[in-house]
């Protein structure tokens, strides 16, 4: 029920603020059945068009790290919306929230990102057609 | 529910909520209409045509945004065999053009969420895009078309004002790597393309749209919109498509699903996890 909660109110959230800028579809890239949430260490940043990546090293069940590459909107969207890439502080720990590649790599679109101090920013490509 | 369960979801709605603080924080790409002034003055250059200038943005009316095929029936385009033939090939053997960033054209732009900015001047006016692309049409009097214009993305543009209103008239475009729209419907060579631009008041440019493409169309159809002014103070940004396009290696062919509504998209995502509730 809190998941559906919370589907309905970000699509709300979306609805109300109509953002549309898309440099491709979500759906040509990532699967939207595949909802993850990966908590790691901020290895890199790359604040770049047509999109910013950031890389997150995580620790699987073996102790082997994983780097993940996580997929946000073009560097001036973020920054419209309050997402600055002095946000982004190497060591630290984040947790983000999205949807995995179709093609299986440890990348995801990362819609939903939470910094160290529970801060909450939204890293979502707008207007891509993908979850809100 | 439980007090637990309760709390969860208070919890998440103040995550929601802050986040959507964040959200709204951000100048929107598109503008609600219905909030929109009406009936400002049309600004006019000294020549005494319309000054088409500024920087536009679409407005959530626009439906379904990104399909040419907006303003027709169930939104179906009238695709001959061969249209038919390159819309499949498009859907299951290219990646969107301008993902891998190559120029989107006429009239995919006119289609596009993104805004634009219009910049015009006594003998040509400029039409500038993010991605740093940019058009610039002549409309000196007695201009015509070439014999065999090289194929490009834009075409052959060439204006000429009737009234009040910017015609645009565009032969000669390519016909390798181009969508016609972000849902991945082709056009041909053969393209012909008549944009009827006005400034309908002080906040508001439209275009009326004629699409002719007799090797993938069986009839010409019309695409039409409204686009809405942004604050004086916004502008095209740079944006460097090719700098570091990751996503170019993970991409599939085509756009993805097409939802019933006509826009790209999956239409039941599964949810993301639950915000983390703030310490």
């Amino acid at each position: 029920m809190t998941a559906r909660i919370a589907l309905l109110v970000l699509l709300l959230v979306a609805a109300v603020t109509g953002r549309l800028a898309a440099h491709h579809s979500f759906a040509a890239e990532f699967d939207a059945t595949k909802a993850i949430r990966v908590t790691g260490t901020l290895a890199k940043v790359e604040w770049t068009n047509p999109h910013t990546y950031f890389y997150v090293d995580v620790k699987d069940e073996s102790g082997a790290v994983v780097r993940w590459a996580c997929e946000s909107g073009a560097p001036g969207a973020l920054s419209r919306r309050g997402f600055k890439r002095s946000l982004l502080k190497l060591g630290d720990t984040l947790i983000v929230d999205g949807y995995r590649a179709k093609n299986g790599a440890n990348l995801m679109d990362a819609r939903r990102v939470t910094l160290p101090d529970g801060q909450i920013l939204s890293g979502a490509s707008a207007g891509d057609g993908g979850p809100q | 529910m439980s007090a637990r369960a309760a709390r969860v979801v208070l919890s998440m709605c103040a995550a929601l909520v802050a986040m959507s603080v964040l959200i709204a924080q951000e100048r929107p790409m598109q503008l609600d209409d219905t909030k929109v002034p009406k009936g400002r003055p049309v600004p006019r250059m000294a020549n005494g045509k319309p000054d088409l200038s500024g920087y536009w943005k679409g407005t959530t009316q626009t439906r379904p945004g990104g399909n040419i095929g907006k303003d027709l029936p169930g939104w179906k385009l009238p695709l001959t065999p061969a249209g038919e033939a390159a819309l499949k090939h498009n859907l299951t053997a290219t990646v969107d053009p301008e993902a891998v960033c190559i120029i989107g054209g006429i009239p995919r732009h006119n289609a596009s969420g993104l805004p634009f900015e219009v910049l015009q001047g006594n003998n040509k006016i400029t039409f500038m895009y993010w991605y740093s692309y940019f058009r610039l049409i002549p409309f000196t009097p007695g201009l015509k078309h070439s014999d065999d214009p090289d194929p490009s993305f834009f075409g052959e543009e060439i204006g000429r004002w009737e009234g009040d209103t910017l015609v645009i008239d565009s032969i000669g475009f390519k016909e390798e790597k181009v969508w016609i729209d972000e849902n991945a419907n082709p056009h041909s060579d053969a393209l012909h393309v008549v944009e009827r631009w006005t400034r309908p008041d002080y906040n508001h440019i439209h275009v009326e749209t004629l699409i002719e493409d007799s090797k993938f169309y069986t009839k010409p159809f019309t695409y039409s919109r409204t686009w809405a002014l942004g604050e004086a103070d916004e502008q095209i940004q740079e944006y460097s498509c090719s700098e570091n396009n990751v996503d170019a290696a993970h991409l599939g062919f085509g756009p993805g699903p097409i939802r019933p509504d006509g826009t790209r998209g999956y239409v039941d995502p599964a949810p993301l996890p639950p915000p983390v509730p703030k310490r």
